[in-house]
């Protein structure tokens, strides 16, 4: 047995793969469930139950995709051009600290404004520590994928000095923490658990999905990706590419970080990050580093996450819940192969 | 081992050096026959090559390098090194084993390529085309190194395109041509230049394949002075090129592979900079300006990477028929997706390109349909001026025959033509006049009525 490329990809094949591979693993999954004493029938319908069986689930799948669709998109519009941006994570987390700087001025402001003023905090400070790896990479062609990686240590790294030494609050009973948010600063809400970042996350991955689906500058973005050679043989300019590019991927995984910070918590802590940023890479992986699918990708990625925490009210360990999760998203890449190949027995 | 790129060289000692496996014939060493199912065998018989693109390690040091594969399991570095630096001296060869190959410079770790057939005990060494990426210097010092060789009792075959250099460096010659020997084992200090070239190039063209020319030759319209162009290497690849091209004219350039067309149609497109020296279009002077621009003031450019350069691989036929235009497509800064179909689909029928679909990576397009594509998307802006590099090659009779039939007919339409091509058949039948290139310079200009190819071979071996 094995794989053959394709001459072109299979038409619709990503859903298709996804699919097929989310069915494997959940086969697999019975196997896993069934071994250690549990009903999978019953722990599939509690799964699905909890992320979209009702509008409370869906308030709370919809919450987690907004980080993971975020950072996939940084991740999708860098890999759009054959950059990959690793250090969504650590752009997340200089976002998450962006909001907060600009949060110790505005206790006083009003909501709106407060609000407005730390996601543009957050943009700024995702895009200021992408910055780096994106000049390095443009003028030096210094490589990206160690620069933007290594600065996740930075970043997390500084977090931890800002809560445990000037940023510490000292109502806080000596807990590496942050003091709490002005509470104008909460995002209002949408429905159920969720909150308008919801709404503020769609409306980016739409607008940056579309427009480097159909603009004049995605499509440099696209021959740039396609070939280096044939986009300085067109005029495009890869050095400005490349750093626009790569800010802009830093200034949306940062916005993250802000939305994050002002929906989902109160304070600046260390675990700020959440993971969310290397979560970011399996969800552009999955949408084939196309910025238009990141959405859909990230609310299954998403749902999957919430449906494997609800289990654990059956009794189903973290662990095994753990690995159902990973098996789905195992299931669903590998399965992305047989978009490009196809198998041949012989 | 002599002959013109494309003759079966390095095909032919790839069979040698275990490479490829031949269909037929066989390989003999010392009158046993030998069959190579890998290079590891030729190398244990005692064949060693030097490929053109070296096989080096550039983070391993030139000692790791060397020993690579034939190291005892436990490897003392600086025993190795003294050995290496011991086999290095016995050969005249100057080099620092403890250095990193990434340091080096092209002569340098060619050296390094050498060292390690020597150390396998390479009695037949194959150097194919070696001194391509070495500077006259280094080229004087790899001659000292092969008759050091030589006088140690061992063979080397030693792949050209250069004359001067073959006569230089061999004792004997052998000539390809189309993967055919046409002279065996001549004796080259018998045979001049002017011979050998004639056996590298063939016999006369056919005249009657001579276009008829059905237009005037207007006035200049492109013309480029005192070009230079220095690679990564600073060596000069474009060495003082002056031309000129007027409308309706044909203006050929024939050359060896590698020396300076390549760099010369970058720089007047203006994908690689000009040291020195002036690109001007009709009055305009664009020695400065982006590709962008250039195309703009009426400059198209065929180049001879087809797919990486010309055409974007991973984007479809739509996508790609659009690289020149999508800002005139576009309406404010989106791109109006039907009018880039209707462009695509235009090009598509005005070209005969077949194309499965519109929206079907052009990978899955054969050789003649992409050229088609390329050429028709180069000329859909009615340019001034179209270089065209290499513009047949690799493409079957009727490709060939299409591609030529359009710059003919654009030529006839007042279209100024550089075309850059190997061949020479094509050069002789469409040009009105021939420029010979030979490292870096323009060596001979020749009408193709009344020049001969072994006159233009000639030039382009630098005899």
């Amino acid at each position: 047995m094995r794989l053959v490329r394709r001459e072109t990809p299979l038409k619709g094949g990503q859903v298709r793969a996804f699919a097929a591979g989310v069915v494997i693993a959940l086969v697999l999954g019975a196997i896993l469930l069934v071994s250690t004493g549990h009903n999978p029938a019953e722990v599939y319908a509690k799964m699905l139950d909890a992320s979209l069986g009702s509008p409370r689930g869906w308030s709370a799948t919809l919450t987690r995709a907004v980080p993971l669709g975020l950072a996939g998109l940084a991740v999708a519009v860098a890999g759009s051009m054959g950059l990959w941006n690793i250090g969504a994570e650590g752009q997340l987390i200089a976002g998450a600290i962006g909001a907060a700087w600009v949060a110790r001025f505005g206790g006083d402001w009003n909501g709106f404004v407060l609000i407005t003023a730390m996601l543009l905090g957050a943009v700024v400070g995702g895009a200021l520590i992408a910055l780096g790896p994106a000049l390095a990479r443009a003028r030096l062609g210094v490589n990206e994928i160690i620069t933007t990686l290594m600065l996740n240590e930075v970043a997390i790294r500084v977090v931890r000095y800002l809560v445990n030494g000037p940023w510490k609050d000292p109502e806080g009973n000596n807990f590496p923490v942050a003091p709490e948010l002005p509470p104008q600063s909460a995002l209002p809400g949408f429905f159920e658990r969720a909150n308008i970042g919801v709404l503020i996350a769609a409306a980016v991955i739409g607008a940056v999905g579309f427009y480097s689906a159909r603009s004049a500058w995605g499509y440099e973005l696209k021959i740039a990706g396609s070939s280096a050679k044939a986009a300085e043989y067109v005029g495009i300019s890869l050095k400005a590419k490349i750093l626009t590019v790569l800010v802009l991927s830093g200034a949306i995984a940062g916005l993250a970080g802000g939305i994050e910070l002002t929906g989902s918590s109160t304070r600046l802590v260390e675990g700020v990050g959440g993971g969310f940023g290397f979560a970011g890479i399996i969800v552009a992986a999955l949408a084939l580093m196309r910025p238009s699918g990141v959405a859909a990708v990230a609310v299954a990625f998403g749902a999957v996450q919430i449906g494997g925490g609800a289990i654990q009210t059956l009794g189903v360990p973290a662990s095994i819940a753990g690995i159902l999760q990973a098996l789905i998203l195992f299931g669903a890449l590998g399965a992305a192969v047989l978009t490009n190949y196809r198998v041949v027995v012989k | 081992m002599l002959g013109e790129n494309g003759a079966g060289k390095t095909t032919l000692m790839n069979v040698l050096a275990g490479v490829y496996l031949p269909d037929e014939g066989t390989v003999s060493l010392d009158g046993v026959e030998h069959q190579f199912n890998k290079p590891a065998d030729a190398i244990a018989a005692g064949v060693g090559m030097v490929h053109q693109e070296f096989r080096l390690i550039p983070t391993f040091s030139v000692a790791e390098n060397v020993v690579l594969g034939s190291a005892p399991t436990l490897v003392a570095k600086r025993a190795i090194e003294d050995e290496v630096a011991a086999l290095a001296e016995r050969f005249g060869l100057a080099t620092e084993p403890g250095r990193q190959i990434w340091q080096l410079s092209m002569g340098e770790r060619q050296r390094v390529e050498i060292l390690k057939a020597l150390w396998r005990d390479a009695k037949v060494l194959i150097l194919d085309e070696p001194t391509a990426v070495l500077t006259p210097n280094e080229a004087a010092e790899l001659g000292r190194i092969t008759s050091a060789m030589a006088d140690d009792g061992r063979s080397i075959i030693f792949i050209s395109h250069k004359l001067d250099e073959v006569k230089e460096f061999c004792d004997e010659a052998t000539v390809l041509r189309g993967g055919k020997t046409v002279a065996g084992s001549l004796s080259v200090a018998d045979l001049d230049a002017g011979a050998m070239a004639e056996l590298m190039v063939g016999q006369a063209t056919d005249v009657s394949q001579r276009r008829s020319r059905t237009s005037e030759i207007g006035n200049q319209v492109c013309s480029v002075t005192d070009m230079m162009v220095h690679d990564l290497h600073q060596r000069a690849v474009v060495n003082g090129v002056s031309l000129t091209v007027a409308e309706g004219e044909i203006v050929g350039i024939a050359g060896v592979a590698g020396n300076g067309q390549r760099p010369l149609a970058d720089a007047i497109a203006g994908l690689v900079k000009l040291t020195s020296g002036t690109v001007t279009l009709a009055g305009t002077d664009l020695s400065t300006s982006q590709p962008s621009a250039r195309n703009a003031a009426g400059l198209a450019y065929v180049p001879e990477d087809r797919i990486g350069v010309g055409l974007a691989p991973k984007m479809n036929v739509t996508e790609n028929a659009m690289m020149r235009a999508y800002r005139k497509l576009s309406s404010g800064s989106l791109i109006d997706r039907d009018k880039a179909r209707a462009n695509g689909e235009r090009l598509v029928s005005e070209f005969n390109v077949k194309v499965g679909q519109m929206d079907s990576p052009i990978a899955a397009l054969s050789g003649g349909n992409l050229q088609r594509l390329l050429v028709g998307r180069e000329l859909d802006n009615e340019p001034k001026v179209l270089i065209a590099a290499q513009p047949t090659r690799g493409l079957d009779v009727q490709g060939v025959a299409a591609i030529q039939r359009i710059l003919l007919a654009q030529a006839a339409d007042g279209l100024g033509i550089l075309l850059i091509s190997e061949d020479l058949e094509e050069l002789f039948a469409l040009s009105d006049r021939l420029l010979v290139m030979h490292e870096g310079k323009v060596v001979a200009e020749v009408d193709p009525d009344t020049a001969t190819r072994s006159e233009v071979g000639r030039a382009m071996a630098g005899a």
